[in-house]
């Protein structure tokens, strides 16, 4: 592997984790706001 | 034929080319996605037992009318244990299974994108379930008020109420990361090349049947933690005398409950849309049209959920609302059905067990999908509801839909896992009879209900006696074909019997899972792979 391809796929793999990284976050952040949200909902409404 | 080489895919730098560790500490540790999707598959099979001898207690009591076996109290919680155990401990973490193991090597990934979150997925499981179990031992036994776990009458429990209730928000855990991880790496992890349309049908009916888990697991949670304050905490969500409304609970619940059976059959859909292309020798007809068709279903789901619940009284709007909206179902599906049956036009069909299995899915499912037309139906559902009609439904759409799915997947990749293709004929002959009695078990609890049976009874009155004989007679039978499925994967993954399984398996199937040797390697896809032509979906 020549120096820019190796640096390419340093690259991409840093993209690789941050994009792995932030759709988790967001996705637990969604689950957790569901959760909450159902409750505080029914907690509100009743 | 895939252009892929076997040695670029296998190709591995050295500090990663080391096997699975060794002893129990391979399977507590793992991180791989192989080792975890056998072992959600195995925990599947043994829940999938566990649950069918509870179905076998209930078929035995209601062999014939009066009380032979079971006290009433001790029926009601295997009702209610079967339905728990089938649903989150037997179906979804069989099509998780499937999910860790097939996914990353149809996108080209190495793994999946949280290999250590992957792990405590798992491993949560068996705490829950033996949780779960654990309540049949306890002053009051196991929870005995349904798997629907309607307020008032789950406040009624004994000493078992919480640990289910801690039960559930652990399956719900499990599930939730789970689906995060399947997201995840399908968003992230892909090979270059594998744009989303490319993707085979498995990974986009898994895709969304991710979100539709993300969506409806915490409102599961959140439903039964407010059962648990209601209980202990003070609080009156659900209590009339609180100033609370039960039904509410209900309208929670279903909001779940629905897209949850969604959950259960789009993974199957996926999986039937890789098999029939393979045997019918001809490219998935209406690739695109069934990714809009499985979302659209998806997108539905999520505003029938009230037809569920048609007798406690709703306004007629309402009524009119979710039965039209239920019936507009039909049109994805039937998209979807029609698909598979052009698939099938004029191809070169053969019918090893995996295509006989999709087959029997595709007619048996069709008949669960028109009873629930049935049910949409306001003021015949007022006549249904509660009856046997709908226990043979959702049996209809549960063990020849969903298991007969995921029984599929096992027979068509099971010489990719374990690199030993299995004995066809002991194949055919678990096909054969699993199909026979799955009929004779469930076809006459249609008329059952018609005639006015309710479900949830230990005993009946004497002219439901002889197709409820017939039906208990064809459980016996379904149990015990199962127990050839045990010994075929027994026959493979461990005793190693069998012919070696090439790459392909099958005559020129498509996708990257097929460029790599059976059984796949430990490791699979360091360098992305290539994708050609023929292995692209789109």
């Amino acid at each position: 592997m020549t120096d820019a391809a190796s640096h390419d796929r340093k690259d991409a793999d840093a993209r690789q984790k941050r994009g792995i990284r932030r759709t988790a976050l967001l996705l637990g952040g969604v689950a957790l706001l569901f959760y909450a949200g159902f409750i505080a909902l029914n907690a509100f409404f009743r | 034929m895939s252009t892929i080489a076997t040695d670029v895919t296998t190709a591995s730098h050295e500090d990663h080319d080391h096997g699975p560790a060794t002893g129990l500490k391979r399977w507590l540790f793992t991180t791989n996605h192989k080792d975890i999707g056998t072992l959600y598959l195995l925990f599947s099979l043994l829940m999938f037992f566990v649950g069918g001898a509870m179905a076998l207690v209930i078929r035995s009591e209601l062999f014939q009318p009066g009380l032979q076996f079971v006290h009433p109290e001790f029926f009601n919680q295997m009702t209610t244990m079967h339905a728990l155990i089938m649903i989150f401990g037997a179906v979804m973490p069989a099509f998780v299974g499937l999910a860790n193991w097939m996914i990353p090597m149809m996108i080209g990934a190495p793994d999946m994108a949280l290999p250590r979150m992957n792990n405590w997925s798992f491993w949560i499981l068996p705490v829950a379930f033996i949780i779960l179990l654990s309540t049949l031992f306890m002053p009051g036994g196991a929870p005995a008020g349904g798997w629907t776990m309607y307020p008032p009458l789950v406040l009624q429990l004994g000493d078992a109420f919480p640990f289910l209730i801690f039960s559930v928000h652990l399956m719900g855990l499990s599930s939730i990361m789970g689906a995060i991880n399947v997201i995840v790496t399908i968003i992230n992890m892909r090979t270059e090349e594998m744009t989303l349309l490319k993707m085979p049908m498995f990974v986009w009916t898994w895709l969304i049947t991710a979100y539709l888990l993300i969506a409806v697991m915490p409102v599961l949670a959140g439903a039964v933690t407010m059962l648990l304050t209601d209980q202990f905490f003070g609080t009156s969500f659900f209590l009339a005398a609180g100033g609370g409304d039960p039904v509410m609970f209900q309208h929670i619940f279903w909001f779940f409950g629905h897209p949850e059976v969604y959950i259960m059959i789009l993974p199957a859909f996926g999986i039937v849309s890789e098999i029939i292309p393979t045997f019918a020798r001809k490219p998935l007809f209406g690739h695109d049209s069934m990714v809009y068709a499985a979302s659209s279903i998806a997108f539905l789901s999520f505003i029938v959920w009230a037809h569920h619940m048609f007798t406690v009284g709703m306004p007629l709007t309402g009524q009119l609302f979710f039965m039209f909206a239920t019936m507009l179902i039909a049109v994805p599906t039937g998209v979807k059905v029609f698909n598979w049956a052009a698939t099938m036009w004029r191809g070169s069909m053969t019918f090893e067990t995996p295509m006989l299995f999709s087959l029997a899915f595709l007619f048996l499912f069709t008949i669960g999908g028109f009873s629930g037309l049935m049910l949409a139906i306001v003021p015949a559902d007022i006549q249904y509801h509660d009856s046997y009609f709908v226990v043979a439904h959702f049996h209809y759409v549960l063990v020849p839909g969903a298991i007969f799915g995921i029984m599929a997947a096992v027979y068509y990749w099971l010489p990719k896992w374990t690199g030993v293709m299995y004995n066809e004929k002991l194949g055919q002959w678990h096909f054969w009879l699993s199909t026979i009695f799955v009929n004779v078990t469930f076809f006459p609890m249609h008329f059952l209900g018609l005639a006015g049976m309710p479900r949830r009874i230990p005993d009946y009155a004497t002219q439901f006696t002889d197709f409820n004989t017939v039906a208990s007679i064809g459980a016996f039978g379904f149990g015990l074909s199962q127990l050839i499925f045990a010994y075929i994967i027994w026959q493979c993954a461990l005793a190693r019997q069998g012919q070696k399984a090439t790459a392909q398996v099958w005559e020129d199937p498509k996708g990257l899972e097929w460029t790599v040797p059976s059984p796949a390697p430990y490791h699979t896809f360091d360098e992305p792979p290539h994708v050609t032509k023929h292995d692209s979906f789109d």
